[in-house]
């Protein structure tokens, strides 16, 4: 599968999904007033990258610094097909999960995250 | 047969003030000149009217080129060229590609049409034409910018009175909370504020016998469909929080879980393979997902007991013995959404409240909003301080030292969502 750019606008993240490699990046900020219209296409292509491969490992570096309730419900979407991967083949997601080390809103999505998904394995890691 | 299509013909409101201006509105009545007129006549012409910019040139009504009045002149200015040129046709200094529009065309289309042929175009302008082809007059770059802004300007005032009006009818909703929150808290203060006028943001407060029921709500989206959202939200709790119910939070939370879920047809069915994809997928063919994240709080003045069940959103409390913040934790699940069961069950807590003590709800637009030297979220910690530093003031002076500090906080970054912050001293 091609890998996915797209640039970081106002209200979107920049998605840098390198599927050729299985790094997945996403930065910036979600607030889109459509949400669905963002991220769907996003989805669909991850999820038939996912049916593609089996068992490669896969990083994934999430550096959001915010993100609307539309936009957390769909990333929640993108974990769960991450962890239906990893409990497919264990050990195969590492979640790079990026906080600034005052900001415990995004910190605690993580860890809220890390409850929800067993499978992916979570690494936090705070930033100055 | 009935032609579905005839109704995509129907024009009203915003769409009626674009559709009254077209190609033809921009007409400007100018001299033509033919083929076999010279050069010498064009400069007669230009001489004797200096607003003319540009001159279309017509063969049997048809145009076939423009001619700029700068272009023009630079050329003839040259040496020999009147000796050259005088007596020859006109079209040798033409554009001969000019844009040409038909009468009919809306403006925004003609718009993109002349930003697309370039710079030459709104120096010079562009000739307007009947049905047929033939030459009508002329259109400027000018009078088109002129036009396309009093569009805007026009449809921005009619969304921005549309929304002050929208704003008037959400806060007559909000009335009657109001007065029942004046007349059960003493020391309190209840902020709202809707990043876009109107907004998701809600909150209920129903006065009993025996105490009070107090909600605050957070629907999602914000502006108008937030708006729209409250408005649902406000017509069920009215009718859920009643004499035999009041006294169970989660239960309330239970009845208007369902009531959202069929109200809007939110309904997740399982028997289905792909569900995540399934749902993206009704999302966009116009089912929605929406519902709220809330605080739903029973206060019984008799015993001063406080029930409390939340859907993502915490109650925050300061004693009278230490200034530690404390929190009643939320179930983690949102109300109504479709991936919310439809018997999900919220839980109650309780606390026993003592005189003096400080009580607080927010909406996460506080918490969440970025901004700050990092541009990282406000966050807990930030605001969990702000009221142990200021819990012994009176509830309107914290309001206004929350907000300062939130103003402060947010400075040149955009509002990331709607507002609400309630805090009472019981």
């Amino acid at each position: 599968m091609a890998d996915l750019y797209l640039p970081a606008t106002t209200d979107t993240p920049e998605i840098d999904f390198k599927f050729s490699s299985n790094t997945l990046h996403i930065a910036g900020e979600a607030y889109p007033e459509n949400g669905v219209e963002f991220f769907l296409p996003i989805l669909r292509q991850l999820q038939s990258h996912l049916k593609s491969i089996s068992g490669d490992p896969i990083e994934f570096h999430f550096k959001l610094t915010y993100f609307n309730s539309v936009s957390t419900k769909i990333l929640y979407s993108m974990f769960e097909l991450l962890n239906e991967y990893a409990k497919a083949h264990p050990n195969s997601v590492l979640l790079h999960w990026y906080h600034d080390e005052e900001d415990d809103t995004i910190l605690g999505f993580g860890l809220d995250i890390q409850e929800d998904f067993t499978w992916i394995d979570f690494n936090a890691i705070a930033t100055a | 047969m009935f032609d579905q299509s005839l109704l995509n013909n129907s024009r009203a409101g915003l769409s009626e003030i674009e559709a009254e201006y077209i190609a033809s509105s921009l007409l400007r009545i100018c001299p033509t000149v033919s083929p076999g007129q010279t050069n010498s006549e064009v400069a007669k012409l230009l001489d004797g009217q200096h607003n003319l910019v540009s001159i279309a040139v017509i063969e049997s009504n048809k145009p076939i080129g423009l001619i700029n009045r700068n272009f023009f002149m630079e050329g003839m200015a040259k040496p020999y060229r009147h000796d050259l040129f005088d007596r020859k046709s006109c079209i040798a200094f033409m554009d001969k590609d000019p844009l040409i529009v038909e009468q009919n065309m809306g403006i925004q289309a003609l718009s993109f049409k002349v930003l697309d042929s370039g710079r030459k175009t709104l120096n010079d302008g562009f000739i307007i034409t009947d049905e047929n082809g033939d030459y009508l007059g002329l259109g400027t770059g000018e009078d088109l910018v002129k036009v396309v802004s009093f569009l805007q300007a026009e449809k921005n005032r009619l969304v921005t009175e549309s929304i002050n009006y929208a704003s008037i009818i959400q806060k007559s909703f909000l009335r009657s909370s109001k007065e029942d929150m004046n007349t059960v808290l003493q020391d309190y203060f209840m902020h709202w504020e809707p990043r876009d006028k109107v907004g998701g943001d809600y909150y209920f407060c129903k006065k009993f016998a025996d105490g009070f029921f107090l909600a605050l709500i957070d629907c999602t989206g914000h502006g108008v469909p937030g708006a729209f959202m409250t408005l649902i939200m406000a017509a069920f709790l009215g009718d859920i929080v009643l004499e035999d119910n009041r006294m169970d939070p989660a239960g309330a939370l239970a009845i208007m879980n369902i009531k959202v879920k069929t109200a809007l047809g939110q309904i997740n069915d399982p028997g289905i393979g792909d569900i995540e994809f399934d749902k993206f997928a009704q999302a966009q063919k116009g089912q929605s997902d929406d519902g709220m994240d809330t605080a739903f709080c029973w206060v019984n003045t008799q015993t001063g007991m406080l029930t409390y069940a939340g859907a993502k959103t915490p109650l925050f409390y300061i004693g009278t013995i230490s200034p530690d913040v404390h929190t009643l934790e939320p179930d983690r699940k949102g109300v109504g959404y479709i991936d919310t069961p439809m018997d999900y069950q919220w839980t109650n807590q309780q606390l026993t409240l003592t005189k003096g003590m400080c009580l607080y709800l927010t909406t996460d637009g506080i918490v969440d909003q970025i901004g700050g030297l990092k541009k990282i979220a406000f966050g807990k910690k930030r605001f969990s301080t702000l009221l142990s530093e200021n819990y012994l003031k009176p509830m309107p002076e914290q309001e206004s030292i929350i907000m300062q500090a939130y103003y402060g906080y947010q400075g040149k970054q955009r509002r990331r969502d709607d507002v609400s912050l309630l805090g009472f001293r019981y």
